[in-house]
């Protein structure tokens, strides 16, 4: 569904990404991992479409109803409008916007674009408060701004809860686990996993191998210095959570 | 050295407002009323209209009002009743002034809750001197600025509301100022709001204005709030928008009273709001909170001071504002604490929004501080919409455009919501019709 050809990218002229060749079908689940600064975001951003990422080399091609398309030509909302979506490391705060009206503008976007009718606010209300439940969140975040005044944790489970309602058919999850204790990493787990099906794929960017054990990869990639350096199944998780990353440098 | 009033003989602002004295209902000149205007209006004579060299005034330019010619201000113009029926609740406490004069049809003064007096300044200025005459005594050898001045000297007509102690009023009390002219007119209003000991009321002020008529709006309301009193109270300004407004909310706050304030600025040409309120005991809280809204090339400027005259006092200030077009803010938060006034919690900001490639924002906090334990914060933004935010409904699917204006919905909305009063939020959405469109 998705290839990524010799990606290159950066930031303000700084180089980040130095070569990314990734694939991942319909139906799959992969892990990326890597220590700090060797460009996982970078990679969720750009696939996402973030303005301040400027790709200097390479595509991703994505295969949607029989055709191939480059995302980087899509504008941000188009790519999500194709099924595209980013769960946030770091959720961002609407102040003064709405959930339930910000997540049934998109949802009707999306609808729009795949030509299917939009949904009523009536049954949209019913709609998005199942998908809470699933993620054991309080209704009351339903009228409230968009992640304000949540704490770290239902800023993630609103993130699941948003895939939850867009159905995407590519998401990417940047370190969702981060800083959630046990219990809400499961809850996040279970929803992500029941999300998961053959029609759809899921990147899962991590620093714990803790979570590969909830949602459980076929695939584990380990990203360092811009590049993969090592792609193989779930056990390489376990390896680099016991001996780091440093043996994986390249010329070792 | 020629004084303000030589100065300004000739200017045809200065001839209309002693016409308007002429034509004020006869009043006996050695009364207190009488003296109160005439010593009034010599105060305003003698200060004048203030100049951009005035520090105060720096950024509000009124030295177009002294070409206006202004006229008596005229009954038989006034259309826009549906407009102002939209504001109207019928289960509220309704008393509306159209062109400076009350429209019994629209105003429910017949039956009123215990514990509340509501009538109109006429009345009151006879029945009820004793308690105005009181509260003026409080500011006495304060400096009176020109427009409280202007104020005193002219206005005839208004609102007078009182609360019993201990009352508490559960009736949203909405006094309307509407105005149409079809000549440059002056509307002076003015509003007395008492509250009693542990009293608590709900008071909102609406200035509305339809047509693009010229006229100065010059309303004065001052608030008087006995020990541990609650005023929630709101001044809603939505002028014409070739209006000037130069309106002034004086509170005065004894022990353990809690003043809970917003103003909403959307109208007029060029808008001038000054709230000042002297907390006069321990343990008072104060809010003022605050929205703008302006586009082509309307002008705003929201003065405030707080004066913390006593120890244990909290005030809190959120100023926000959108500004498209051409258009100019400007803000001004100033804060005394004195000495005496220890432990003493202040917080400040002003935050604006700019969208108009054209516009200017001045804000300028101004903290006087003389006591020593105390905890003060003050701050301002002015900036455009975050990338970030953008960029979070983009990864939704939603298109650029319209998370721009989802986004400068929330910044309105973040602040309106935070009005104790539902039904006070619902007018205030209704004013804010045009800033809303200018989102579009």
């Amino acid at each position: 569904m998705i290839e990524i050809h010799n990606l290159h990218a950066g930031i303000e002229g700084t180089p980040i990404l130095r070569g990314i060749n990734l694939t991942i079908n319909t139906g799959e689940v992969h892990a990326i991992m890597g220590p700090n600064g060797s460009g996982k975001s970078t990679l969720s951003k750009i696939i996402s479409g973030h303005p301040q990422y400027e790709v200097t080399e390479g595509e991703i091609i994505y295969e949607v109803n029989f055709k191939k398309i480059n995302l980087l030509d899509l504008s941000p909302e188009e790519r999500a409008r194709e099924g595209i979506f980013l769960a946030f490391q770091y959720p961002v705060e609407i102040p003064g916007v709405n959930t339930a009206v910000f997540l049934r503008a998109a949802f009707n976007e999306i609808c729009k674009h795949q030509g299917v009718p939009e949904m009523d606010p009536l049954d949209f209300d019913e709609y998005i408060r199942s998908k809470m439940k699933t993620l054991d969140m309080d209704e009351k975040y339903i009228s409230r701004a968009v992640n304000v005044d949540f704490s770290g944790g239902e800023k993630k489970r609103n993130e699941i809860m948003q895939m939850a309602v867009l159905n995407p058919r590519f998401a990417v999850l940047d370190e969702t686990d981060s800083g959630l204790d046990i219990d809400s990493m499961r809850i996040v787990a279970d929803g992500v996993n029941k999300l998961r099906n053959k029609n759809n794929a899921i990147l899962v960017i991590t620093h714990y191998q803790r979570l590969l054990n909830y949602i459980v990869p076929d695939f584990v990639h380990i990203l360092q210095d811009g590049k993969i350096v090592k792609s193989a199944g779930k056990e390489l998780a376990l390896a680099v959570e016991e001996k780091g990353y440093d043996w994986l440098k390249e010329g070792k | 050295m020629l004084t303000m009033e030589e100065k300004h003989k000739d200017s045809p602002l200065i001839s209309a407002v002693q016409k308007y004295f002429t034509a004020l209902p006869s009043t006996s000149l050695t009364s207190w009323l009488g003296q109160l205007r005439q010593k009034s209006l010599t105060n305003f004579l003698k200060l004048g209209v203030p100049t951009i060299k005035n520090e105060d005034w720096k950024y509000t330019n009124l030295s177009s009002l002294a070409t206006i010619n202004f006229k008596p201000i005229a009954q038989e113009n006034f259309s826009h009743h549906n407009d102002v029926k939209r504001l109207i609740k019928k289960e509220e406490i309704t008393l509306v002034f159209v062109n400076g004069q009350i429209e019994e049809s629209f105003s429910n003064l017949g039956t009123l809750p215990k514990g509340l007096s509501l009538l109109s300044l006429k009345k009151a200025f006879f029945d009820r001197q004793g308690d105005i005459a009181n509260l003026l005594a409080k500011y006495e050898g304060n400096f009176e600025p020109a427009f409280v001045s202007l104020n005193r000297a002219l206005a005839h007509e208004g609102a007078f509301i009182q609360i019993a102690d201990n009352t508490r009023i559960e009736k949203v009390i909405h006094i309307i100022h509407a105005t149409q002219t079809l000549e440059p007119a002056l509307t002076i209003p003015a509003s007395y709001i008492f509250l009693g000991k542990s009293a608590e009321a709900t008071v909102l002020e609406t200035h509305v204005g339809y047509t693009d008529s010229v006229y100065l709006a010059a309303p004065l309301t001052e608030v008087l709030l006995e020990q541990n009193a609650v005023l929630h109270y709101c001044k809603a300004q939505s002028e014409s928008l070739k209006a000037y407004h130069v309106g002034n909310t004086r509170v005065w706050q004894e022990r353990d009273s809690h003043f809970d304030g917003f103003a909403l600025m959307n109208g007029g040409e060029i808008t001038r709001n000054d709230l000042d309120i002297i907390s006069n005991g321990e343990g008072t809280s104060s809010t003022m909170n605050g929205f703008y809204g302006v586009n082509g090339k309307q002008f705003v400027d929201n003065h405030s001071s707080m004066d913390h005259r006593s120890p244990h006092c909290t005030s809190n200030q959120l100023y926000k504002g959108i500004l498209n077009g051409a258009s100019n803010a400007s803000f001004n938060g100033k804060i005394f604490v004195r000495q005496i006034a220890q432990k003493t919690n202040s917080y400040q900001l002003n935050k604006n929004l700019v969208l108009g490639i054209d516009c200017k924002v001045n804000t300028k906090p101004q903290l006087e501080i003389f006591a020593d334990d105390v905890k003060c914060t003050h701050g301002a933004t002015i900036g455009q919409l975050n990338e970030d935010e953008i960029f979070y409904l983009q990864s939704r699917g939603i298109s650029k455009k319209t998370a721009v204006k989802l986004l400068a919905h929330g910044f309105v909305e973040d602040i309106i919501t935070k009005i104790h009063n539902p039904s006070i939020q619902d007018k205030l959405n209704i004013l804010l019709e045009p800033t809303f469109a200018a989102l579009e």
